[in-house]
């Protein structure tokens, strides 16, 4: 029986499949989880409102699309339209996350962790709240899948997509596609540019980097306002998946993959979070292809998630590339 | 009127008080050693100048405007650089990144590094490793060339020699007796040789105030008065 299902899974076409499921996954928890882990990473700041700001941009993103897009646009602009969304959600999470960073973050730097904790917490409730009640002034259903603004996807990516023998979805490819961007737009930003080196090094040892002149507060300001930012932009493409889709409980279902791939990554290292996202969504898919052809339980593979988290916290508590001690100031 | 002073600066950490009232000067183009045992408040002194540690009461002047109540990195662009004590390099940051990190100006880049490489040419060797992975000896030589680079006015250097092989505290001293020629420093060493050798004048604190000063050429290591408030 092992042996049997062992050759099925070897078999090209599975492996592959398998393997381009992992892939899209994995980008989908690098772009959730970037945000969260820069931010950690400089002010030490866990952030529990990180999952309702990814939602709140796959409402916006969606609303982006649902105004633009008619039934007569092709794939091209739908495409198009989509990457406008993207930025404008990108551009109008920056903002928010800014002034809430100015506004509630920023007097609690010097208490004790819980403060933030809370605080951030209490922000998930509110922004949970607030969404659903605009929902309910449009009649709207909070807890299922806004199904107008997964209507603007172009028919392409609805579509199976052959790669030789191994036919998957376009819409993985799409997102793969999202998430290498991603990954090395945020690898350019910390290693290519003046800013991103002041990130590392307040990462690093915010007080030391004071020291040489850098306005670590303003840098935290900049790194929380982006790392809403990318929240959202990933909430805009989660609005088009029907694995995920735009609605409340996304927020709830974002945060968790989030903060384990952040916790086996090694809290606050981006190089971790892309590690770890590939080895989260590696493992989420290899055990869902088990569980759906064999084991045939389809509430479990989401367990694997946490094993992956246990066996992490069990032998390397500090991550894949944690170091003992990060963040602060 | 001094490049530095401190007047009356009083300094706590919670509600243990550690600075009592210190007063000294430092004027330009002069390096100034603060001598004195172990936890009486030499680095606290640096700390309190930089408004790490900001001073409850008193006044910390830098080119006659006072510092007290401006923020570090403020502290920093007035022209005050930190070498500390634990060096406190970007251990995951390149040698090369460290040193970028505390250039200013991203036009002067160039020169700055190359300030840093003829200092220590071992760091141009090393310019691409992440500086965790250098000697302690190397790393101390960034954490003085990263305050070399920093267009500093005055610099505070904290126990350069702590903790290194005697070859190496040489090349050390080399380096900062180089830097004086045109740098001002505040110097805190424990090895009172190597800080006579480097200073024109000192202070001795004991208990968290300033107990008595003078010309480090008029002096020896031996003398009484190191003896008498050095000594365990």
């Amino acid at each position: 029986m092992i042996v049997e299902a062992l050759a099925d899974f070897l078999t090209l076409s599975e492996l592959g499949r398998v393997v381009v499921q992992g892939l899209a996954k994995s980008a989908l928890y690098v772009m959730i989880a970037s945000g969260l882990t820069l931010i950690f990473g400089l002010m030490g700041v866990l952030n529990f409102a990180h999952g309702s700001l990814t939602m709140v941009g796959a409402y916006l993103g969606g609303l982006v699309m649902v105004l633009t897009v008619s039934q007569s646009t092709g794939v091209v602009g739908r495409l198009g339209l989509f990457f406008v969304a993207i930025v404008v959600v990108f551009g109008a999470l920056t903002i928010l996350g800014g002034a809430i960073e100015t506004t509630v973050i920023r007097p609690l730097y010097d208490r004790p962790p819980i403060y933030q904790i809370l605080l951030t917490f209490g922000l998930t409730l509110v922004v949970d709240e607030i969404v659903r009640i605009v929902l309910g002034l449009y009649g709207m259903q909070p807890l299922s899948d806004w199904q107008a603004a997964l209507a603007t996807k172009p028919q392409l990516l609805r579509e199976p997509a052959a790669l030789g023998p191994v036919e998957v979805r376009w819409l993985s490819v799409f997102e793969i596609l999202l998430g290498v961007l991603t990954v090395a737009a945020i690898w350019a930003f910390l290693t290519r540019t003046r800013y991103g080196l002041y990130i590392r090094a307040g990462s690093e040892d915010s007080e030391m980097a004071s020291a040489l002149g850098i306005d670590v507060r303003q840098v935290f300001t900049v790194v929380f306002a982006l790392g809403i930012g990318l929240a959202g932009a990933a909430g805009t493409l989660l609005m088009w998946d029907v694995a995920w889709g735009a609605s409340v409980p996304l927020a709830a279902e974002t945060l968790l993959p989030a903060f384990i791939v952040v916790i086996v990554g090694g809290l606050g290292t981006f190089r971790g979070t892309v590690v770890a996202s590939l080895v989260v969504g590696m493992t989420d898919s290899t055990m869902t292809w088990w569980f759906q052809n064999y084991i045939r339980f389809t509430g479990l593979p989401e367990l694997t998630l946490f094993l992956v988290l246990v066996v992490t916290l069990v032998v390397r508590p500090q991550g894949l590339f944690g170091v003992e001690e990060v963040g602060g100031h | 009127m001094s490049l530095l002073e401190l007047d009356g600066v009083h300094a706590y950490y919670g509600d243990s008080h550690i600075l009592e009232g210190v007063d000294l000067s430092v004027e330009a183009g002069e390096v100034v050693a603060l001598v004195g045992r172990n936890g009486v408040g030499k680095t606290t002194t640096l700390r309190s100048i930089l408004q790490l540690t900001p001073p409850r009461a008193g006044e910390v002047r830098f080119r006659e405007e006072s510092l007290v109540g401006l923020e570090t990195h403020e502290v920093a662009q007035r022209g005050v650089g930190w070498i500390p004590e634990d060096r406190r390099i970007f251990s995951q940051l390149t040698v090369e990144e460290n040193l970028r990190a505390a250039i200013p100006d991203a036009d002067g880049v160039s020169s700055g590094l190359s300030l840093a490489f003829d200092a220590f040419p071992i760091l141009e060797e090393r310019r691409g490793q992440d500086a965790g992975t250098l000697s302690g000896g190397q790393q101390q030589m960034l954490a003085i060339a990263r305050g070399l680079v920093g267009e500093n006015d005055l610099l505070l250097v904290d126990e350069p020699s702590e903790g290194l092989a005697p070859q190496i505290v040489a090349d050390v001293a080399e380096a900062l007796s180089a830097a004086s020629e045109d740098a001002t420093m505040l110097l805190v060493e424990q090895n009172l040789p190597l800080a006579l050798d480097l200073a024109d004048r000192f202070y001795i604190v004991d208990n968290g105030r300033v107990v008595d000063d003078g010309d480090a050429d008029a002096v020896s290591a031996d003398d009484e008065r190191f003896r008498r408030y050095l000594s365990a």
